[in-house]
């Protein structure tokens, strides 16, 4: 389906937006590159520069001599910025403790979120960077721009910030990296009105939802990842500028369970394409894999020589749940047993395609590493359709919301809530029926807690009498 | 919407501190307002960001609400 956008796009031509000439943009030779020192010395980060990969340090060196050579009217903030940053980035390595400042009352007006406040603690020595704030953008769906998209965005970024960028935070915004309190507001203007993006989520707010490629590229995709993301974006508008929620929250959504944005480690929910019906099967190209006529995993290990190709020890016998097999020259699978662990179908592919009867998983409470340390995401609703308007999923969204937010303390995340209420109680309030497809390891998080009234004929039971058996 | 505005600036104006999480004026607004509901009152603070009456503290990963002028500044803590 074609994308269909909430509002009229104009299409952006970088010679008319652009503010750089050609020569300003390449106004350094490599030689020069070569023998640039930045102002500051900074031994540790030039070791930085001398291994196998590619390097930050580099990158910014080639940005501070940018600079360096562009005339003083073609940028907004300190020439210096970036040889500041090197600077006091030497000196945190030399003494082991930071020197930036986060945090504060900047951003723009009517958002609570979107531009993170970052001040140098020595403004004195590092002038430049005595304000350097980051400023979150939403990226398109799946990451596609066009190469007047970007230079538009690194030509106002060159003129109006440091010119360093981050393609793209753990959350999947582009991260422009420094900048003034005073250009806050140009920059929010141009993004909005001349690119036509607005700023991602930061803060107690709901963050910049991210998605895989999608159907856009990936057949294995089961559902439109893209048309849920920014729909999804599109209507808790509020929820994304406006903080109120206790903590951060992430939406993240896979097509298939591949997880290419591993959605299941990295959001509060988590939305996971699967199908319900069975794995299409096409005989003759499994024949075709065995007899060696087609490579399998679509040619992605074929850099050396594998041997022959073998479906029992390459796809059978490393089925988690054992539920292939083989009869009679064709290819048998048990459905019901099936965990979606793609395994199979990433190695035939031409053989083997999700079902048609498509829909998504939600998990939820998954989270990275601050005040309890990293969880993944819990399976709550095993299957449902994900098809526009994506009623269902907002009723969800919005029962999951409404539980978090009154029970939710401060700073905690859905996941540790569930941890902390349990997830019997987190099934009670959504409504859902417990699955063992839930239980982590039989025996260890057994989540089957009774209550009277869900036993037949209930239970006596003397707890004082029970105590004076057991001691607790 | 007055009444919970009214509520708001009073419960920031009597604490001791200068910033609040949103679920602090919230049980602030339901001592005073015991029917009022979570969507009102964000809706109230909205409208208080918006005519400048308070502004956003934000350190990156949390937000926090405070009238302006009164122990905020725009240098972080």
């Amino acid at each position: 389906m074609a994308f269909e956008p909430k509002e009229p796009q104009k299409e952006l031509k970088y010679d008319e937006t652009r503010i750089y000439s050609d020569a300003e943009l390449n106004n350094y030779t490599e030689e020069e590159l070569k023998n640039f020192k930045i102002k500051h010395e900074t031994p540790d980060l030039d070791e930085l520069e001398k291994g196998p990969w590619p390097s930050f340090v580099a990158d910014a060196k080639q940005g501070a001599l940018h600079r360096r050579k562009l005339a003083d009217d073609r940028m907004l903030i300190e020439r210096d910025v970036i040889e500041d940053m090197l600077g006091q980035l030497q000196l945190s390595f030399d003494e082991g403790e930071t020197h930036w400042k986060h945090g504060g009352i900047v951003g723009v007006f009517g958002y609570g979120g979107g531009v993170i406040g970052r001040y140098s603690d020595l403004p004195e020595k590092y002038p430049s960077i005595a304000h350097f704030h980051t400023v979150r953008v939403n990226q398109p769906g799946s990451k596609f721009y066009d190469s007047h998209f970007l230079r538009t965005v690194c030509d106002m970024w060159e003129y109006r910030g440091s010119g360093l960028m981050n393609l793209h935070g753990s959350t999947g915004d582009l991260v422009l990296l420094g900048t003034t309190t005073e250009q806050l507001e140009p920059i929010f203007f141009e993004l909005t009105h001349e690119m036509q993006v607005d700023i991602g989520g930061s803060g107690s707010n709901l963050r910049t939802p991210s998605c895989c490629i999608g159907k856009a590229r990936c057949e294995w995709s089961c559902f439109d990842t893209q048309a849920l993301s920014y729909e999804l974006t599109q209507y808790y508008q509020d929820e994304l500028h406006r903080p109120a929620f206790p903590y951060k929250f992430k939406f993240k959504f896979d097509g298939c369970p591949n997880g290419c944005v591993a959605s299941i480690a990295r959001s509060d929910m988590s939305f996971i394409g699967t199908w319900r019906d069975d794995i299409r099967i096409d005989q003759e190209a499994v024949k075709a894999y065995i007899a060696g006529e087609v490579v399998p995993n679509g040619g992605a290990h074929k850099g050396r020589d594998w041997g022959k190709f073998d479906i029992q020890k390459e796809v059978l016998d490393l089925c988690p749940t054992k539920c292939m097999w083989m009869e009679d020259g064709e290819l048998k699978i048990d459905n019901a047993e099936c965990t979606r662990c793609m395994h199979c179908i990433n190695v035939m592919p031409k053989a083997l395609r999700p079902g048609t009867d498509t829909g998504v998983t939600i998990l939820c409470g998954a989270k990275a590493p601050i005040l309890e340390g990293a969880q993944m995401a819990t399976m709550i609703v095993p299957f449902m359709k994900a098809e526009a308007p994506y009623d269902n999923i907002k009723e969800f969204i919005e029962k999951v919301w409404e539980w978090w937010m009154e029970e939710g303390k401060n700073r905690e995340r859905l996941g540790e809530l569930i941890q902390r209420q349990t997830l019997p109680k987190f099934l009670e309030v959504m409504e859902l029926p417990a699955a063992p497809q839930m239980v982590k390891e039989p025996r260890s998080n057994p989540y089957i807690l009774w209550k009277e009234e869900d036993v037949p004929g209930g239970w006596n039971r003397d707890i004082k009498e029970y105590r004076a058996r057991h001691k607790r | 919407m007055e009444d919970l505005r009214k509520a708001i600036v009073e419960f920031a104006e009597s604490s001791k501190k200068t910033k609040f999480y949103f679920k602090d004026i919230e049980k602030a607004v339901q001592k005073v307002i015991p029917d009022a509901k979570m969507r009102e009152i964000k809706k109230a603070c909205t409208s208080l960001i918006n005519d400048g009456t308070m502004i956003y503290f934000s350190t990156g990963s949390s937000t926090m609400y405070g009238l302006k002028g009164r122990g905020m500044t725009e240098d972080p803590e």
